[in-house]
């Protein structure tokens, strides 16, 4: 029931007529410089890229110290081994990779003597069918559109969806992110509700639909669910549960990538 | 089982034997307008100012003494007293009828002293509430609301601004029971919170135990408030209402035979919904935003020995997107009671209860559409017997059995939606109790109130049921095919004990220590009032919730009762509290129970309380010093924290002043420290996201909060056939920005920064003007 349940996330848009936000100045604590390892394998052949970084405190600009010199491969359950070899500092790049539909990747890094372990199994592809743009009733009175997107989902199997989407090239600062609970073998509309960019006629739109396993799905959900912390919503916010031993931030996730543009009416 | 009954056996055995050269009178206590029964209304013996007794919840009253003359004293707050002389050589009934004082008036027989009863009762951790002062306390938009007036008493915290869930000494809101003629609420909240589901005009009597919990209720942690209805005028017809600026409510009473049966209805419904009719807005004028309830009474007294009470309460909330989203949630209660006096000692009360609660969620776009629903039903056979015994004893024992449905989502669906039909499977249990309790004065200085409370959870079949690694994995399933199965049972001691060392009329230093179990638990995603209630049951996986109380107290008033004031200290332990893993979804779920987690709580913390229940001004003042904190394996790193109802400070100030016959004003102001939350330590980019890391769980607070409120009555001229009142009152008056989040976002003016944004519910003052009127 994700749908319902983002309904239900939405609650803070109608308390939102009422409420009230200020920009204020707050002072925090700070636990940085903490190993964030971002990992993605494509089913697109070319460079496939981990990156390594450590965080920042929140008062400082979007920067992140790259992580140097790190060992870091992945491997098949077949035995393929791919070398990841660094470029620019902190990213490290293999330059001719497939990720293939069934396949578990395991990535290992070691940096600074420590090694760390992830794995991810390549879902099947869930084809996206079309983009559609409509007037929302969430924003009735400005005006603007709400994005859906269609897939029709296999039946009999577990799929799980993230999707990406940009606004004349600026990335919607909302994580989107779906299952088959309740939809299994369907063909499925889904709204990518948000509030970060008003989105109007005109706009290029440009959605990445990933097909991710089940422990990447927790990993994006629970971020979702942090995403609406406004009045009436919320969890308490802590670090996502992720697939990297011994823990630390990031992820390491092997997913089918496609994307679409439109031009809204 | 046989060892409680046995002992409930040698003590009325024992206590018989003492029980002799003695008269008892009983009785009705009632109100002389309306002939409403009065609850807690207290009887003492002038000549010994150390006997007395307090009607209970029928008006009843029971008191031996030693055959002798007296004279009778009839107490209750907002009426005269009355002094009855009795020449007591065998059992009588003495039924008495109080007038209420007018509220101008100051009170006529104060040489003849007011109640000390919160001095010599031996219960503690009780407050009662007085419908008069709830009425005058300001609230928001003149919605007269006796959840947000409890949270103005210490060791009473509202969960926020625009909500109704409470917390009472650090216990969550779902560990209160809600009692509405003694039938559980579960979702005591209107419109996502900002009003509560009581009706205050058809409500009689508010009382709220923190502590001390007597035997005869159970089945939550942390708290009870248990609010009775009005039963209905039974001399004269009566219609009363009101003309608000978001609702209007209506009630009508009067006698079904004069002095004998009477009923009461009382309706409201707010109307927000047709201020978005005026919008030219189309997409807002197709929403709905509305709620509406109704209460209903009506009893029958067959004669001075038997009475038959049935009562009900209906109410639904709505609240629709046009053509995106429909959800509507709301509780239905009925409650039908028998009152039998087998002797002038021996009160006996059956009830049989329904009470039910659901929520549904439509998605009502085209390929979209579907049905969720949740619901949980209980029906509840209630047997309460009082017997007193000499003025020494008063024993109340009893039993209830107590079924429990729930279904915890169910969708549906038409045959083109993306959504499929989905049943979780649904889920049977019996909450069973027996308890027995006796209040024993022991001397005129000492007092024990004491008592055992067993109580028995039996998870049933059928269905299939699964038990959980700490990891979530199914270890084991065994599936049940009859309702007759039993899947699981857990049998739990709660011993109630409290003792009262009278120092003198004035004084008293009373003890207590109370264990309370709970196996029935609320799962919210959300910290905020969704209807979106899921509620589950004990089972393999969770464990009954089970909290220690020990609490200590000091009662003193002062010029004649006038004045009173108290200090409790309390601390507390909870075991198996429940939490959900990051991450889960629990809606609709068949697995709901491998998202849980299970930790511990403790909970401590001193209250001051003062308060002039009498005269023109009258009002309170609260305030408590707590902690309350939990401890989870793999939260914190297994280190407690303080939860989030955790509020180092709390004050309430509560004033009401009768200037004249016809204005009165009051006013509220209360501080607290600001909520226990967790901010981020650091920030790093996932998938092209700024997303922040975190460190200690709720290691930070929000600013403190404080708002003042103020109202006041008019009353109308006096008519021969009726009245009118105007209220008027401002929220927030100096329009204080209660900081309700503190949330962390891409800067919108800076780019590649990070900004702190602070969200309020309410920055500006709110007035509202309500019409009453009765005839």
């Amino acid at each position: 029931m994700k749908t319902p349940l983002i309904y239900f996330m939405l609650l803070p848009f109608i308390l939102s007529i009422i409420s009230c936000n200020k920009v204020i100045d707050i002072s925090l604590d700070n636990a940085t410089d903490r190993l964030v390892i971002e990992g993605n394998i494509t089913d697109e052949l070319g460079p496939q890229t981990i990156k390594l970084n450590t965080n920042v405190a929140v008062s400082n600009t979007n920067t992140y110290p790259p992580v140097t010199g790190a060992m870091v491969t992945v491997n098949d359950q077949a035995g393929n081994v791919y070398k990841f070899t660094e470029g620019p500092a902190g990213t490290y790049i293999t330059p001719k990779m497939i990720g293939v539909t069934g396949n578990t990747y395991t990535m290992n890094v070691v940096t600074n003597g420590k090694t760390y372990k992830a794995s991810s199994v390549m879902p099947g592809l869930v084809a996206l069918k079309y983009i559609s743009s409509s007037k929302s009733s969430f924003n009735g009175i400005d005006g603007t559109r709400k994005i859906t997107i269609n897939y029709h989902d296999p039946k009999g199997v577990a799929n799980q969806y993230n999707f990406l989407m940009y606004v004349n090239g600026v990335q919607v600062k909302r994580v989107f992110v779906n299952n088959d609970d309740f939809t299994d073998g369907n063909s499925v509309n889904f709204d990518l509700i948000e509030n970060d960019i008003g989105i109007n006629p005109g706009d290029k739109v440009t959605v990445e639909m990933q097909c991710i396993d089940k422990a990447m799905y927790t990993y994006w959900f629970a971020l979702m669910q942090q995403n609406y912390t406004g009045p009436g919503g919320g969890v308490t916010p802590s670090d996502p549960p992720n697939n990297i031993t011994p823990l630390v931030l990031g992820y390491f996730s092997a997913h089918t990538t496609q994307t679409k543009t439109i031009t809204v009416k | 089982m046989a060892s409680p009954l046995f002992t409930i056996f040698i003590i009325l055995t024992t206590i018989t034997a003492f029980a002799q050269k003695k008269a008892t009178i009983n009785g009705t206590v009632k109100d002389a307008v309306t002939g409403e029964t009065l609850i807690g209304a207290s009887v003492t013996l002038q000549e010994f100012s150390a006997v007395g007794t307090a009607t209970n919840n029928y008006g009843f009253y029971s008191l031996s003494v030693t055959e002798g003359e007296y004279t009778l004293l009839f107490t209750c707050v907002g009426y005269n007293t009355i002094a009855q002389k009795v020449s007591l050589h065998k059992n009588q009934v003495v039924n008495i009828s109080l007038s209420p004082q007018n509220g101008l008036q100051e009170v006529v027989v104060r040489a003849k002293r007011l109640s000390n009863e919160n001095v010599v009762s031996p219960q503690m951790g009780v407050e009662k509430l007085n419908m008069s002062q709830i009425n005058q306390v300001p609230v928001l938009l003149g919605e007269r609301d006796i959840l947000k007036t409890i949270t103005l008493l210490p060791g009473i915290k509202s969960a926020g601004e625009g909500n109704t869930g409470f917390y009472v000494r650090g216990g969550g809101s779902d560990q209160n029971l809600i009692l509405l003629d003694e039938a559980p609420i579960y979702n005591a909240s209107h419109l996502l919170g900002f009003f509560s589901t009581f009706n205050s005009d058809a409500i009689k009597d508010v009382s709220i135990y923190k502590g001390g919990m007597p035997a005869e209720y159970g089945g939550r942690l942390s708290s009870v408030l248990d609010i009775k209805m009005n039963d209905g005028n039974d001399k004269d017809f009566a219609v009363q209402g009101g003309i608000g600026l978001i609702s209007s409510r209506i009630k009508v009473e009067g006698p079904l035979v004069k002095d004998k049966g009477s009923f009461m209805v009382s309706a409201r419904r707010t109307y927000i919904d047709l201020f978005l009719k005026l919008t030219t807005d189309t997409s807002i004028r197709g929403n709905s935003l509305y709620f509406y309830d109704v209460n209903a009474k009506a009893n029958y007294h067959f004669d001075d020995k038997n009475a038959i009470y049935i009562s009900g309460y209906l109410g639904k909330d709505v609240l629709a997107l046009k053509n995106v989203l429909g959800t509507n949630w709301g509780n239905k209660t009925g409650t039908l009671r028998f009152n039998h006096l087998f002797s002038n000692s021996l009160f006996s009360n059956t009830s049989v209860i329904y009470s039910s609660y659901n929520f549904v969620v439509e998605g009502l776009q085209n390929a979209q559409s579907f049905k969720a629903t949740s619901q949980i039903n209980d029906i509840n056979l209630k047997e309460d017997l009082q017997y007193s015994i000499g003025y020494q004893h008063t024993l109340k024992f009893g039993f209830n059995i107590l079924q429990h449905d729930i279904t915890p989502g169910d969708i549906t669906s038409p045959k083109n939606s993306s959504y499929n039909e989905r049943h979780v499977e649904k889920r049977y249990d019996f909450e069973n109790a027996l308890y027995a309790s006796d209040e024993w004065n022991i001397s005129k200085h000492l007092t024990f109130l004491y008592g055992l409370r067993l109580s028995g959870l039996f998870l049933m079949g059928p269905g299939t049921f699964k038990t959980y690694d700490d990891a979530g994995n199914t270890i084991s399933s065994k599936t049940y095919y009859s309702r007759s199965n039993l899947v699981k049972k857990y049998i739990n001691l709660e011993p109630r004990f409290t003792a009262n060392y009278v120092i003198d009329d004035q004084n008293s230093i009373k003890a207590s220590y109370n264990r309370n179990s709970q196996n029935i638990h609320l799962l919210s995603n959300s910290s905020s009032n969704t209807p979106t209630y899921l509620y589950v049951m004990s089972s393999n996986n969770i464990k009954p919730e089970i909290a220690d109380q020990v609490s200590t107290g000091y009662f003193k008033n002062f010029s004649d009762n006038a004045y009173e004031f108290s200090t409790e200290v309390y601390y507390k332990w909870m075991q198996n509290q429940i939490d959900y893993k990051d991450g889960s979804q629990l809606l609709v779920n068949q697995d709901v129970e491998s998202l849980l987690t299970y930790g511990t709580g403790r909970a401590y913390g001193i209250e001051l309380f003062l308060k002039k229940k009498y005269g023109r001004f009258n009002g309170w003042i609260g305030y408590t010093l707590s902690r309350t904190e939990r401890k989870f394996d793999d939260i914190n790193n297994g280190h407690y924290y303080p939860a989030r109802q955790d509020r180092t400070h709390d004050v309430s100030v509560v004033g009401i002043y009768q200037l004249n016959k016809r204005w009165a004003f009051s006013s509220t102001f209360i501080y607290g420290t600001g909520n226990a939350v967790t901010y981020p330590t650091g920030k790093y980019s996932s998938g092209g996201l700024t997303t922040f890391s975190y460190s200690q769980r709720n290691g930070r607070r929000l600013p403190s909060s404080n708002r003042l409120d103020i109202g006041a009555t008019l009353d109308g001229k006096e008519h021969k056939r009726y009245h009118s009142s105007w209220t008027f009152s401002i929220y927030n008056v100096y329009a204080h920005r209660d900081p309700y989040s503190i949330t962390f976002r891409d800067s919108k003016t800076v780019p590649n920064t990070t900004e702190a944004v602070e969200t309020s519910i309410f920055a500006t003052l709110i007035p509202s003007v309500t019409w009453n009127f009765n005839f």
